[in-house]
């Protein structure tokens, strides 16, 4: 600001501002001056930009998609883009993943699920310089439908799943902008933890990720190890119904907790309260007394235990078995490992490529089975681990550092991830499970563990009304509480067990992974509710 | 000729330094002498060739005989009283072998541990590609002396298993579903190893390999091996010689084979 009024200076001092105040007019003069002539370049600039943009229509952001229209284009899948379509002009939608200017060219890495390939816009008689310029600021994880052709590359693009081709831009149009500033880098959310340690590369922490879950499933691992979870979902059904087996589904309002009554979750029902459902037993055991003879349901399963560890959930999905046998409990056994065995062919054979794009950014051994499976009695494992210096009594429960180091003795001996233990003490187990008949100690119980951890616990049930009462009086239970669950055994029913497991664990156990939140979608854990 | 011709690069005849630790054998290669094509084509051998085997015999010979007296002096240093006349035929021909087989009891507990009140197991990895042959029959032998519960498993190595193989220890146990009631497991897994492996106590033994170490072991628990050093020395090294010879003799017939009738071969 010039000071133009001086009050009650002299003429000297009235002499050496007018000075100043020269000087700074002319400062301001050049500043005026320069800005002039920039605003005249611009000015003689951007008509000639406006003339140059003979790519006008071949970019932009269209109006958003509310079905204005049906196009019958073809859109192809990034999987698909080989050396087989090799200059072919194609439509192809998927996120950009990065974009990155380079003088006249712009590189971009478009992704779609768990394959990515290269892209490249380039200044040339398709594509105008402000076409580069708009290709190179779209944000990152925006959806962008694409016209391209597929050229061959002469040397492999080491980077990106489709290596052997690249594709040349003709119209890029963004279907979905993404916001600039994202939560969380899927580059480091990729990456596998040493790395970034040592390189001082960021990777991204469990729980930011659970909070983003939405950006954190888009990662390739997190489609590869969901893909291979509803692989052994459709393994688990489509094995059980070719053995025979009806899919039931069972209510998850019930009105007495049936496990043991301490890890219930209460919800209101009305004027009175009800519970969450923590197993499917007792209605898999009415639904064998009412003549289906073999069942399985797929559904959640509620445990309201306060455990924060890596292997408990609060909900978590049930794949539950219960059949009818005709003489020996060992029956259901074989038809459980036989299934679980099963499984383990299944996704060792049809996925393969889920399963080696999880072990980029978690490595593990891959899952060693026997077939038939490996069956245990509690005795040996006792003696294995007393060998191996555990002190337990005979009757005492496998603590987890003790069933994980069992683990460890049954893979050294037998090489195999996933056996049975049976035979387990009478104590130890809940009310319902049958007694052994020769040795009133042990129960025609088993648990199956993988890598060392406990994934199925079932047994033969009890299916004697008067039994199955001396058991409930013997561990102190209310009888009123369970008389509907005993009633259903008072009218004929056939020796039956069974067992469930947890869809997510088997799938933390097969990957190898550490924590059961990684193989769940969205976790719920004594922490953490939302999304 | 219609080729071009190269001027030679190196010298005509160069001086070469033989070295002296070498020894001289005539050269096969050059100008033969008038009669001996003749001489290889009936099928005789080279004079030269015939002498290289006379001294190869002649050196195996002398390393027997060291490798007795090397016995002999053994047994001298260990047993002060025995009889320095250690000729293996004497110490032999006391005794027929087939008093000697199954002659004294094995003692479980000496050989595979104290018994810890649960079945005792022994895992046998097996590559379905070579069966153990001869485990099959001393798994035959095992099953008349002791309760032996026998199961087979196909690790997840191995795709998939001739329904031979399966079968191949018998039907199983009709009290196969309570293990406790046996005094011996044989555990017979097909997976795909290089070599056979054994495995036992894992905190006590480490695995053993090689069919022939596995059938010493197993046998080990239908009779005692012979004490004398010297004939339990024989005895090892008949198991051996078997073993050479069964791998051997596959393969000599193999190879026999392929140079007689190639079409054979195919067959096979």
């Amino acid at each position: 600001m010039i000071k133009e009024e001086v009050q009650g200076a002299t003429e000297e001092e009235q002499q050496a501002q007018s000075k100043k105040a020269l000087k700074k007019q002319q400062k301001e003069a050049e500043k005026a001056a320069k800005k002039a002539e920039k605003q005249a370049k611009l000015a003689a600039d951007q008509p000639t930009s406006e003339e140059d943009d003979f790519a006008k229509d071949r970019y932009g952001v269209p109006a958003m998609v509310q079905s204005q229209q049906k196009l019958d284009r073809t859109l192809v899948k990034v999987e698909d883009l080989t050396v087989a379509k090799a200059d072919q002009l194609l439509w192809i939608r998927a996120r950009v993943h990065t974009s990155r200017a380079k003088g006249k060219q712009c590189f971009l890495v478009l992704r779609q699920q768990q394959f990515n390939v290269q892209a490249l816009v380039a200044v040339g008689d398709r594509a105008s310089k402000q076409m580069v310029k708009f290709a190179a600021n779209i944000t990152k994880e925006s959806i962008v439908d694409v016209e391209a052709v597929v050229r061959r590359v002469e040397q492999k693009i080491e980077s990106c799943t489709q290596q052997d081709v690249e594709l040349h831009i003709e119209r890029i149009f963004v279907i979905s902008q993404a916001e600039p500033r994202l939560p969380l880098q899927l580059d480091d959310a990729v990456r596998p933890d040493g790395d970034g340690e040592e390189e001082g590369r960021a990777t991204v922490n469990q729980d930011t990720r659970l909070d983003n879950r939405v950006i954190d499933l888009r990662t390739t691992t997190s489609q590869a190890v969901f893909r291979l979870q509803s692989g052994v979902c459709q393994l688990f059904r489509d094995t059980l119904t070719n053995k025979g087996f009806v899919e039931i589904q069972t209510p998850k309002i019930i009105s007495a907790a049936s496990e043991g009554g301490a890890n219930v979750f209460t919800v209101s029902y009305f004027k009175t309260s009800a519970y969450l459902a923590q197993s499917p037993q007792l209605y898999k055991q009415m639904c064998i007394c009412a003549d289906f003879d073999k069942v399985f349901c797929v559904g959640p399963v509620f445990r309201a235990e306060d455990s924060n560890t890596h292997r408990h959930l609060t909900e978590f999905v049930g794949l539950d078995i219960e059949m009818a046998f005709n003489y020996h409990y060992h029956e259901v056994i074989e038809s459980i490992t036989d299934t679980m065995v099963q499984i383990f062919k299944g996704l060792r054979d049809n996925f393969q490529t889920e399963i080696q794009t999880v072990n980029k950014q978690f490595p593990s051994e891959p899952f060693k089975f026997l077939e038939p499976t490996l069956r245990l009695e509690f005795q040996e494992a006792v003696a294995m681990l007393r060998e191996a210096g555990v002190e337990m009594g005979d009757e005492e429960d496998l603590s987890t550092p003790n069933e994980k180091l069992l683990g460890r003795l049954v893979k050294e001996k037998y090489d195999t991830d996933f056996y049975v233990l049976d035979k387990y003490p009478l104590a130890v187990r809940p009310f319902y499970t049958m007694p052994d008949p020769s040795n009133p100690k042990y129960s025609n119980s088993y648990d199956m563990f993988m890598r060392g951890e406990e994934i199925l616990s079932g047994a033969q049930r009890v299916h004697d009304a008067q039994l199955l009462t001396e058991r409930a009086t013997h561990h102190q239970i209310d009888l009123e509480k369970i008389k509907g669950y005993i009633d259903s055994f008072r009218y004929g029913a056939p020796p039956h067990g069974g067992g469930g497991i947890g869809l997510e664990r088997v799938c933390m156990l097969y990957l190898g992974l550490h924590n059961v939140r990684q193989t769940s979608m969205f976790p719920r854990d004594p922490k953490r509710l939302t999304p | 000729m219609s080729m071009y011709q190269v001027k030679p690069v190196c010298g005509g005849h160069m001086h070469v330094d033989l070295p002296t630790c070498m020894y001289n054998i005539p050269n096969i290669h050059a100008q033969p002498g008038p009669g001996s094509d003749h001489a290889l084509q009936n099928g005789e051998v080279d004079p030269a060739v015939k002498a290289l085997e006379a001294r190869q015999d002649e050196i195996m010979r002398k390393l027997y005989e060291l490798k007795a007296a090397v016995e002999g002096l053994a047994k001298t240093v260990t047993t002060p009283d025995a009889d320095l006349d250690l000729t293996v035929s004497s110490s032999f021909s006391s005794q027929s072998p087939t008093t000697a087989a199954f002659r004294s009891p094995a003692n479980l507990e000496s050989l595979l541990g104290k018994d810890l009140g649960a079945l005792r197991d022994i895992v046998i990895n097996a590559n379905p590609a070579e069966p153990p042959l001869t485990l099959f029959v001393i798994h035959g032998l095992l099953c008349q002396r002791y309760r032996l519960l026998s199961s087979v498993h196909v690790h997840s190595s191995v795709a998939s298993v001739p329904p031979q193989l399966l079968s191949c220890l018998g039907p199983r146990h009709a009290d196969s579903y309570a293990r406790q009631l046996f005094q011996l497991g044989f555990t017979l897994i097909w997976k795909n190893v290089p070599k056979l492996q054994m495995k036992f106590s894992i905190q006590n033994m480490c695995p053993i390999e090689g069919e022939a170490n596995v059938a010493r072991f197993l046998f080990k628990l239908l009779s005692v091996y012979p004490s004398d050093p010297a004939q339990a020395t024989l005895v090892d090294s008949w198991v051996d010689t078997a073993f050479f010879q069964l791998a051997e003799g596959e393969k000599w017939l193999c190879f026999l084979c392929s140079c007689k009738c190639p079409a054979l071969v195919q067959v096979l």
